[in-house]
């Protein structure tokens, strides 16, 4: 190789030691340096903005969806982990139990505005409570309901959202018939609430009285018999990797069970159908609209040496103003009475609705490993039935098995 | 006389950071295997125990691990000899000429290599998407009917292989390229004066002497497909049902997603196992060619 | 034979050699860019507007090309910065890349003792599943406190046992004869091995340049678990970071792909003239 070319190398070499090596000073962390908070997606910059005038100092590091696990698993295995972190509900059970979140009883009792009273019943206090402790404060909130497209409904016949499961399996049988790849809803292969929302709306549980995983139930049969009806009818797309915003704008899939998420997605890539689609309750069975109370909740890492000044910024960002700043930011929700029942974050026809939907929405149960466990198996059973026409009782009764002896503690 | 410390020397740091960063691990993974160790094991070290070899016992009666390695052995049976050849094959073309046509060809066939896996994933779940992507909208202009790429089991398997195969070619062809060009030109020209044509030469001639590279790129291949990893995470996590779960995966989602670290290290020390006796056996059966 | 027959055949012989080639230029052409349409896909999304990338039927070429995307990545989204941080974990990479050669310099010249089962965990730290090492990996750097430093980002991946294989194959080809020359005009050992051994090596430097290049530019998993500040993030885990819960900014993502992608096509063009004359003295035969 040319000399040039040698020397060039071995100067790159160099330098990257010695940049690498200056870069190597960890920040250390004192009691009165700025706090570290974990983000979830690339909500980096907003966070920073939510928190701005809070007059307290804050790292924000944005940690991608798809990484969680990893990240969250290595800082519980070191012990290295932020001030402050985000954590989504379905989450919550398995990292307290690792011990990861710092038990905050006691500690609320000096902040009444992080007490539990002031969120929604679904989702504060013992709700999320994990061995009978709090270890999070609600934060986002987040819920499942029925988004339509009105025109293409009004085309077809139908000139309201429907409001029961029935009508909806209905209704989604007129639209599938509008011709070839035209559907009338759409069932995702990879949302595990899905099914356990309809069995609630059926009037069933998930947890027996004794506080164990239980879905050996007549109302779980029953929603079982709308999720493979759908699928029967021919209905719903059998793809797994069906679009659903996409689905949604082009008119594809009318219907969609989603959440605020979607909403916002539809409005800013299709701003020309507005008007043209709206959300509702989630369609009703016999034991009423349930849905899902999902979101996230904020918690302090067990070992954070600035508990104080963490609970300050809890207490900032559990007030009603930022609540609602958050939403303006970000789309997702508020999970503080006072922010839910505002009047302009309820000028919002579609606020309107998840607001209501809120108000009687259910948590998933608070169990380790839900996801991977319980969800993984519902999905599996439920799509082996209806993509490769496995035996039900079959398939249905391994997933019981799976799921025995889990429990909520 | 020469130094007797000087090799080591030269070898010292390289393999000080092979074992702290390769070896070591794999040693706490063997010992973690025989616990039932799980993220409870950080709140306190009480949770964990010891458990000997049931870790394993577990693994071999879990059909979803058997259904991983039979995915395994499918990828790589069908895509280590596709990459072979193809490689092998698109860089003797690409060898016919040194024009400046050609040359500049290279970089096209080495751009899935150098492009990262997490833009790949975009491109191809939009390309092979059911009902937007833009295969199944080429196919309805020529009236065929859309392609469930990624959720039929079996279509989904070679979407996913054919992903990996497109990207691993391109360093291949590389190699092949640069070992065609020890190739002398003289064996070559002596054989068409001889009146032997164009396939006879390249089959006789050039790719015996192009025995090592071949074995080279069979062997690193081999040890890469084994581990399949990239393709099937990001186009279907593992899906439709476990359709597309290799071992790796696998492992993955029991490690970190469930957190059943002591089941996750067991699965690992089975996989680096078969990867040792796939490679020794291939080493061996290269023995009389080379001294190792 | 008459040198009128013996020219016709060899003009004949030349045209259906011409003939032959150009089929192959045809179809290799053809095959190139069939190869290259994702990423040419990848790049006219890059500047189409949002509701445009997502229309369905796709547009191949883009309506209205804009250039915002990428304005957006550097201004609001901080690529700038993973950008730095990208450059200086490939430029660690580069110190590997030396202590990579001396070993496998040291593996194919000398003879010492302990040298075959040395080679073979060289060999068996390739068979290893990198999902599995993640966590013991994670706790050593932790014990050496080196978290959350871009040397700690890069040290799992900066030695390679497929990268010592390689150097090894080559260096055992070059003749033993020029470094005992070297020793006995009284060069010292580095020095024979940075004078001698090195540039003879050129051709598989280049192509270790580029793979380092490559896997320092792509990291992902390392940057993502070590980086607790996200100052310290590259340009992988920037991209995954735009990959929200329901994609609908496809233009964006493609735009950061295409930043990952380019700077590697330029050091690969660069390089691949030196990856071609070299292997003429292959070890790779």
């Amino acid at each position: 190789m040319k000399r040039t070319a040698k020397t060039a190398l071995a100067i790159a070499a160099v330098a990257g030691l010695t940049l690498g090596m200056s870069a190597c000073s960890a920040p250390t962390e004192e009691a009165s340096g700025p706090l570290t908070v974990w983000v979830m997606g690339d909500s980096g910059t907003n966070f920073e903005t939510l928190v701005a005038d809070s007059g307290i100092e804050v790292d924000v590091v944005a940690i991608p969806w798809d990484a969680i696990d990893e990240k969250l698993t290595t800082a519980v295995a070191s012990g290295n982990g932020p001030d402050i972190l985000q954590i989504g509900l379905s989450k919550l059970a398995t990292f307290a139990e690792a011990g990861a979140l710092l038990p905050l009883d006691s500690l609320i009792a000096d902040h009444p505005d992080l007490a539990p009273d002031n969120f929604p019943a679904g989702v504060s206090g013992t709700s999320t409570a994990v061995n009978g402790e709090i270890v999070s404060i609600p934060w986002t909130s987040d819920t499942r309901v029925l988004f339509t497209r009105t025109d293409i409904l009004a085309e077809n016949g139908i000139d309201a959202p429907p409001a029961t499961w029935d009508e909806l399996r209905a209704d989604a049988k007129i639209l599938a018939a509008r011709g070839e790849g035209q559907y009338g809803y759409y069932i995702p292969q990879w949302d595990a609430p899905l099914p356990i929302e309809m069995t609630w709306s059926m009037g069933g549980e998930v947890i027996d009285a004794d506080g164990n995983v239980n879905f050996d139930t007549p109302e779980f049969q029953k929603a079982v018999d709308l999720y493979t009806g759908l699928y029967a009818d021919g209905s719903v797309p059998t793809n797994s990797d069906f679009d659903q915003t996409q689905g949604f704008i082009s008119g594809i899939a009318p219907m969609l069970v989603s959440g605020p998420y979607l909403a916002n997605g539809v409005s800013s890539a299709a701003p020309e159908l507005d008007g043209k689609w709206q959300a509702s309750p989630l369609p009703a069975g016999d034991g009423g609209s349930i849905s899902l109370f999902a979101g996230s909740n904020l918690g302090i890492w067990h070992n954070s040496d600035q508990v104080d000044q963490s609970l300050a910024l809890l207490d900032y960002i559990s007030q009603p103003e930022q609540q609602l700043a958050w939403y303006k930011l970000t789309g997702e929700l508020p999970t503080v009475n006072a922010a839910l029942s505002d009047a302009t974050l309820n000028a919002d026809p579609n606020v309107q609705v998840y607001t209501a939907q809120l108000a009687t929405a259910k948590v998933l149960p608070i169990v380790a490993n839900w996801d991977g466990v319980v969800g993984t198996g519902l999905l599996n059973a439920l799509n082996s039935i209806v993509l490769t026409g496995a035996d039900r009782t079959t398939a249905l009764d391994a997933f019981f098995a799976e799921t025995k002896g889990l429990s909520i503690k | 006389m020469r130094n007797r410390l000087v090799p080591y020397f030269f070898v010292t740091p390289a393999m000080l950071l092979l074992i702290t960063f390769g070896i070591l691990p794999i040693a706490v993974a063997a010992v973690i295997s025989t616990t039932n160790m799980n993220i409870s094991a950080f709140a306190s070290w009480n949770n964990v125990d010891f458990v000997g070899l049931d870790n394993y016992a577990k693994l071999f009666a879990d059909s979803d691990f058997w259904q991983a390695l039979g995915n395994t052995g499918l990828f790589a049976v069908v895509g280590v000899p596709a990459i072979v050849i193809l490689s092998l094959g698109t860089a003797l073309l690409l060898n016919r000429s040194q024009s400046w046509f050609f040359r500049s060809l290279r970089a096209f066939y080495f751009l899935p290599a150098i492009t990262a896996i997490v833009a790949i994933s975009l491109v191809w779940s939009y390309l092979y998407n059911t009902q937007f992507g833009l295969l199944n909208y080429l196919f309805s202009l020529v009236g065929v009917p859309p392609v469930q790429w990624l959720s039929d089991p079996w279509l989904a398997k070679f979407s996913v292989a054919l992903v990996a195969v497109w990207r691993g070619t391109g360093l291949n062809i590389i190699i092949f390229l640069a070992a065609l060009q020890g190739v002398p030109k003289e064996y070559l020209e002596a054989a068409s004066l001889d009146g032997a044509g164009e396939w006879r030469k390249t089959v006789s001639i050039t790719v015996p002497l192009l025995r090592f590279a071949i074995f080279f790129v069979s062997v690193t291949t081999t040890i890469a497909w084994l581990q399949f990893f990239d393709e099937p995470f990001v186009l279907t996590d593992g899906g439709p049902l476990g359709a597309t779960t290799s071992v790796s995966i696998f492992l993955y989602k029991e490690g970190f997603r469930l957190n059943q670290f002591g089941y996750a290290s067991a699965g690992s020390i089975v996989l680096f196992v078969i990867i040792a006796a796939i490679t020794l056996v291939q080493l061996r059966l290269r023995r009389a060619d080379d001294e190792y | 034979m008459s040198t009128e027959t013996m020219a016709g055949r060899d003009r004949s012989a030349a045209a259906r050699a011409t003939g032959l080639t150009l089929l192959i230029a045809v179809a290799l052409g053809i095959g190139a860019l069939i190869t290259a349409f994702p990423f040419f896909w990848m790049l006219a999304t890059s500047v189409k507007p949002q509701r445009e990338a997502i229309d369905f039927p796709p547009t191949i070429l883009p309506q209205q090309p804009t250039l915002e995307w990428y304005g957006q990545l550097f201004t609001e989204l901080d690529f700038g910065r993973y950008l730095i941080n990208t450059v200086i974990v490939v430029l660690i990479g580069f110190v590997g890349l030396l202590l990579m050669a001396m070993a496998g310099y040291a593996f194919a010249k000398f003879d010492f003792r302990g040298r075959r089962w040395m080679f073979f965990l060289v060999l068996a730290t390739m068979m290893i599943p990198v999902q599995v090492t993640m966590i013991p990996t994670y706790l050593i750097l932790n014990g050496m406190k080196l978290t959350n430093t871009l040397v700690g980002i890069a040290l799992p991946t900066l030695v390679s046992g497929f990268s010592i294989f390689l150097f090894r194959q080559f260096m055992s080809t070059i003749p033993t004869e020029m470094l005992e020359a070297a020793r006995l005009d009284g060069a010292g050992e580095f020095r024979t091995f940075w004078q001698i051994v090195l540039p003879m090596s050129g051709p598989i430097l280049a192509v270790q340049v580029v793979l380092t290049f490559i896997s320092g530019w792509n990291s992902f998993l390392w940057p993502l678990i070590i980086a607790s500040d996200q100052k310290l993030y590259t340009l992988s885990v920037g991209l995954a970071l735009l990959n929200q819960q329901l994609a609908v900014n496809p233009s964006l993502q493609m735009a950061a792909a295409s930043v990952m992608v380019v700077p590697i096509l330029v050091i690969f063009i660069i390089f691949q003239r030196y990856v071609m004359q070299g292997f003429a003295l292959s070890g790779l035969k």
